[in-house]
């Protein structure tokens, strides 16, 4: 037998025990294991969105699944929202039109924006801080190096006292990311 | 190979088509001995570690300056011109060889941070893997001294990419200028954050310096090394001419 048909008779052991499972599976645990498929296909689709695939395709996929169409949206959207990323916002766009289209809620995409502007905002302030307090001294061990002029400008953003500082306000943009999304897992 | 002074050049192979179908591609890397305290020397543009064709760049680059009498391990500043891997891919082992600090133009650290996040899919499609580099200085327009004689002019020169960099020498009249231009032809304005026309208007920038050594990027089938005033400016008018129009 081949390493491929030991892997099909697998497969097929898998989902006999699954068939077999679930005939003394109570409606509760059949519940939780639907639930967990639609997630897959929620996330799958999620995934699939972000690499391209358009909001009317996503409707087509969503009308096989009539019934369960609301769980899998929410399931999409959990999915959309978690790669949200404060810090590399490339995909903000796109998620945003997702939201926009299966939530109608214009106010969780306004607290979005809301939100990475001022983390920005934040951010930018806070490294000009950091920068003040230790571009001197900077300045000063670069010159015992031998490197000087106005063409110098030391770089902080490696330093513990930069790191420190973004990663408190990581996670407290995290945070707050979470809330304002909270609506959309009880659509 | 010693240059002039204390500036020495180390010419990835690639003047005939034969040597760029072995050697791949890597950028020319170049030296300036003794520049900081403690006779630490400054490298401009160290390359990659390994290219596409499996060639040890590094390696390399370790042996040909050893030949000339200096090592690796005595590196205290790495200058990258552009945030390309092809430059400045070797730049943090070198850190880890040699202590040195690592430095590049302020505006294309900018890039370097849209690289590794949303520009990284589209560069790994054109074959840009981006190793990682942690600068600890920027360099922008304005005078750059080291040691205790050496200055040197930093020279915004966009065009190839958004924060590219050129070291200009005025003492040498030596110019370091990555990936602006070559011999013949110029560096291509096709990869996220070139522009043509700024590339253009960087090159006229450069054409008014008093420069008697180019030192370009790369070889790429013609000499990297374009010396004296007439042929510098032959180049150039050769550049206008030839290339301004299809870029």
């Amino acid at each position: 037998m081949s390493g491929e048909d030991k892997e099909l008779k697998s497969a097929f052991d898998i989902a006999m025990e699954k068939a077999r499972k679930l005939g003394g599976l109570s409606a509760e645990d059949k519940r939780r294991l639907r639930e967990e498929e639609l997630s897959d296909i929620g996330q799958a689709l999620g995934k699939r969105y972000l690499s391209g695939l358009s909001i009317r395709d996503v409707e087509l996929e969503l009308g096989k699944y009539k019934e369960d169409r609301q769980i899998l949206i929410r399931c999409i959207l959990a999915f959309l929202v978690d790669k949200i990323s404060l810090t590399e916002p490339g995909d903000i766009e796109r998620v945003l039109e997702a939201i926009r289209h299966f939530s109608e809620s214009p106010k969780v995409i306004e607290d979005i924006r809301g939100l990475i502007s001022e983390y920005r905002r934040a951010g930018e302030q806070s490294r000009q801080e950091i920068r003040s307090k230790l571009g001197t001294a900077r300045r000063k061990a670069l010159a015992r190096k031998g490197i000087s002029g106005s063409a110098v400008e030391p770089a902080i953003e490696a330093s513990p006292e930069w790191l420190e500082v973004k990663q408190g306000l990581d996670t407290s943009y995290q945070k707050r990311l979470k809330r304002i999304t909270l609506p959309l897992q009880t659509l | 190979m010693n240059l002039v002074n204390n500036f020495y050049a180390y010419l990835w192979p690639g003047v005939t088509m034969q040597e760029m179908m072995k050697y791949g591609n890597n950028c020319n890397s170049y030296l300036v001995a003794n520049a900081l305290p403690g006779n630490k020397h400054v490298l401009v543009d160290p390359g990659q570690v390994v290219n596409e064709t499996r060639q040890k760049c590094l390696d390399r680059l370790i042996s040909e300056i050893k030949k000339d009498g200096l090592k690796i391990e005595d590196v205290g500043l790495i200058i990258n011109t552009h945030a390309h891997p092809d430059h400045y891919g070797a730049s943090e082992e070198i850190r880890k060889m040699s202590g040195a600090q690592v430095a590049i133009g302020k505006e294309e650290n900018e890039f370097l941070k849209l690289a590794s996040g949303e520009m990284s899919q589209a560069l790994k499609s054109m074959g840009f893997e981006m190793p990682e580099i942690h600068p600890d200085l920027y360099l922008s327009e304005g005078e750059l001294r080291l040691g205790k004689d050496l200055v040197a002019q930093i020279i915004l020169i966009p065009g190839h990419s958004d924060g590219h960099i050129g070291i200009y020498w005025p003492k040498e009249k030596i110019f370091m200028g990555g990936d602006l231009v070559f011999d013949g032809s110029t560096g291509r304005v096709d990869i996220p954050g070139g522009s043509a026309e700024a590339l253009k208007a960087s090159i006229e920038l450069i054409a008014k310096l008093d420069i008697e050594y180019l030192l370009t990027g790369h070889q790429y089938g013609s000499p990297g090394i374009i010396k004296g005033k007439d042929e510098i400016k032959h180049n150039f008018e050769i550049i206008r001419r030839g290339i301004f129009p299809y870029l």
